[in-house]
């Protein structure tokens, strides 16, 4: 099967079952205000301490959350024996991985949006003129969460104790990629001008590359039958 | 398997051997006194190591020349230290060290000749043993388990040719 | 019918445990007894003699596990899967007793128990990434899957180090200017010499242990496996009858 179109037609899959069961965003949205809410009631939140930790606490409730949805992303798999078609089926397993990937990000990244406006309001945030870079530090962090989190997810998904075992795996290695989201939203909550924290931008686009491109490689051990 | 216990044996004699020089070293140059056994008068040997505390607003003395005066305080008493040295460096008030001297019991003073850092030899026994020892115990161990799985192996014959088998359950 | 690596490992692993054994008896000599205190740090330096071999061997002992991988899934040979396992094993041991005795040494340093320091921060990120391969290992139940998605795993793991590694080091220079540089010691040829016979019986010790563990797993799953075709053996010779 053509490559492109693999992709495209694994994305569309997840988009459409999850349009018609919407099991994976609703709990990844539930399970983040969660988050959200238990993270304001440990920190006294007066205005000027609150700035510091925002941005750790974003990330944080963006990453377990999107470890939820991680999880979702192949367990959903294992009903019909979904997964031993994908595993015997022709097409390239490296295209299987972009299509999972995309779903992957595009459902991480509608709860980031739907969520985003909830830490505005909840900790008075002041952040209409850096917009566009929030929303390019997101696209950037989640797809280096996303990259390896596909990866793993496939690998864990048949093995015992999977759901402890995706965060186990995913977090140490995904330490470069909440370093510096959770430095560059710091800086653009902050107002800083974007040369004082576009390094991390580098850094986040430059593990995106290297993961996207190794996990592609890899994927097909990774689905073999 | 014998001859695990032999090696290992031989090992921790080795270490055992190495440990005692370690301690002889230790009392040689390391092992100090209290000021209050100082001032109680259970002193061993004309060399003393008395490990104390600058007291606050005792320093005294000109630091270049290496000729200072000092309180050095223990839990319960202090005594005065007077050194005449090569001059000390990183010498100030509230800090923890080793006077190495004579203590004269007629003038009740300290003269000192050298001032040392305090040894901590505990966090390096403490470092040394957790670096060793289970990393020791890891290999002995394993060593024996592979020992065990050898010997299972020979005795349950499972390098016999299988060819052998077939012709034999026939 | 025993396999030619593992042959050559029984031949050669009484020397280098001799030779590792020896090494590290000389390097503790020297380390405890033979060389002198540093200037500024006073004894405590002594530790540096066995927390700098203990975390330089742990690296290469994930270098091993990287090499080992790589060649497992270019190969697959069982054997070679069964010297990563212990590898990393090992490597896990190491870099927990480096953490220890990094923490250990940094207290009446710089006292504290721990700082987060660019390396000792990676170095622990290093640990987690041996202990999650390990529990993937042990959650595997297809021998032959376990294999591969470890090795994978490992793989990605030692590309990630250096990016970890960078990423902290930036993190600590905005945050921690005053930075607690190299530890301060200075050193002298006298303190050079039990640093390096403890590292050299270090790496000595390490390829000893790699040696026996890997054998200690082979066979293991050698045994594991004969038991069960004896079994099954049994089994078809009473169907006969």
């Amino acid at each position: 099967m053509p490559f492109f179109r693999v992709i495209r037609w694994v994305a569309w899959k997840d988009l459409i079952s999850e349009i018609r069961s919407r099991e994976t965003i609703s709990s990844m949205f539930f399970f983040a205000l969660i988050v959200i809410l238990v993270f304001s009631f440990s920190f006294s939140m007066d205005q000027s301490e609150t700035r510091e930790l925002i941005a750790g606490i974003i990330w944080v409730a963006f990453a377990f959350t999107g470890i939820i949805g991680l999880g979702k992303s192949f367990s959903a798999e294992l009903q019909n024996d979904c997964l031993e078609h994908l595993q015997i089926s022709p097409a390239s397993k490296g295209a299987i991985y972009l299509g999972k990937l995309a779903a992957n990000l595009l459902f991480m990244l509608i709860v980031e949006i739907i969520l985003f406006p909830m830490f505005v309001i909840f900790f008075n945030l002041d952040v209409v003129e850096q917009l566009p870079v929030l929303l390019l530090i997101f696209a950037l962090a989640t797809l280096g969460l996303s990259t390896v989190g596909t990866l793993f997810s496939a690998m864990t998904v048949q093995i015992r104790a999977r759901e402890v075992m995706l965060p186990i795996l995913l977090l140490p290695l995904a330490v470069p990629v909440m370093i510096a989201a959770v430095e560059a939203t710091r800086g653009a909550l902050n107002g800083s001008p974007i040369a004082m924290y576009g390094n991390w931008l580098q850094l986040l686009a430059v593990f995106d590359v290297v993961f996207t491109v190794m996990s592609f490689w890899v994927f097909e051990w990774i689905l073999d039958s | 398997m014998s001859r695990l216990y032999l090696r290992w044996g031989l090992l921790i004699s080795a270490v055992g051997v190495i440990a005692w020089l370690a301690a002889g070293y230790y009392t040689r140059h390391l092992v100090s006194v209290t000021p209050e056994a100082v001032v109680n008068g259970q002193l061993t040997g004309d060399l003393v190591r008395v490990q104390g505390m600058v007291e606050a607003g005792t320093l005294a003395g000109d630091v270049e020349s290496g000729r200072v005066r000092f309180m050095l305080g223990g839990e319960d008493e202090a005594i005065p230290v007077r050194y005449d040295g090569p001059p000390p460096e990183n010498l100030r008030e509230l800090k923890t060290l080793v006077a190495i001297g004579r203590w004269e019991a007629a003038d009740r003073v300290f003269l000192a000749h050298d001032l040392a850092l305090v040894s901590n030899y505990g966090f390096v026994m403490g470092a040394y043993a957790i670096g060793l020892i289970p990393l020791g115990l890891f290999l002995f161990a394993m060593e024996r388990r592979v020992g065990l799985l050898y010997r299972e192996i020979k005795q349950s014959k499972l390098y016999e040719p299988e060819a052998d088998q077939d012709v034999d359950a026939r | 019918m025993i396999n030619a690596m593992i042959k050559w490992m029984q031949r050669y692993e009484g020397w280098v445990g001799a030779g590792g054994a020896l090494c590290l008896l000389a390097g503790l000599y020297l380390s405890l007894v033979a060389s002198p205190p540093d200037y500024y740090q006073g004894e405590v330096v002594r530790i540096m003699y066995i927390h700098v071999p203990l975390v330089q061997t742990a690296m290469l002992a994930y270098s091993v596990l990287f090499a080992g991988s790589l060649w497992y899934l270019w190969k697959r040979d069982p054997i070679v899967d069964n010297l990563c396992h212990a590898a990393a094993g090992i490597s896990a041991f190491l870099t927990a007793a480096g953490l220890i005795t990094g923490s250990i040494w940094a207290k009446p340093t710089w006292n504290t128990w721990w700082t987060w320091d660019a390396r000792l921060v990676s170095f622990a990120v290093m640990f987690l990434i041996l202990v999650g391969y390990l529990m993937l290992r042990t959650f595997v139940d297809d021998p032959e899957r376990e294999a591969r998605y470890a090795a994978v795993l490992a793989i990605v793991g030692f590309v990630d180090l250096p990016i970890v590694h960078f990423s902290v080091e930036w993190w600590r220079t905005l945050h921690q200017p005053l930075s607690i540089s190299m530890r301060g010691v200075a050193l002298s040829g006298e303190m050079l010499r039990p640093l390096i016979v403890m590292s050299i019986g270090f790496s000595a010790l390490f390829v000893y242990l790699l040696m026996v563990r890997t054998q200690m797993l082979y066979l293991t799953r050698l045994l594991h496996a004969k038991k069960g075709r004896l079994l099954s053996h049994a089994h078809l010779s009473d169907l006969d009858t």
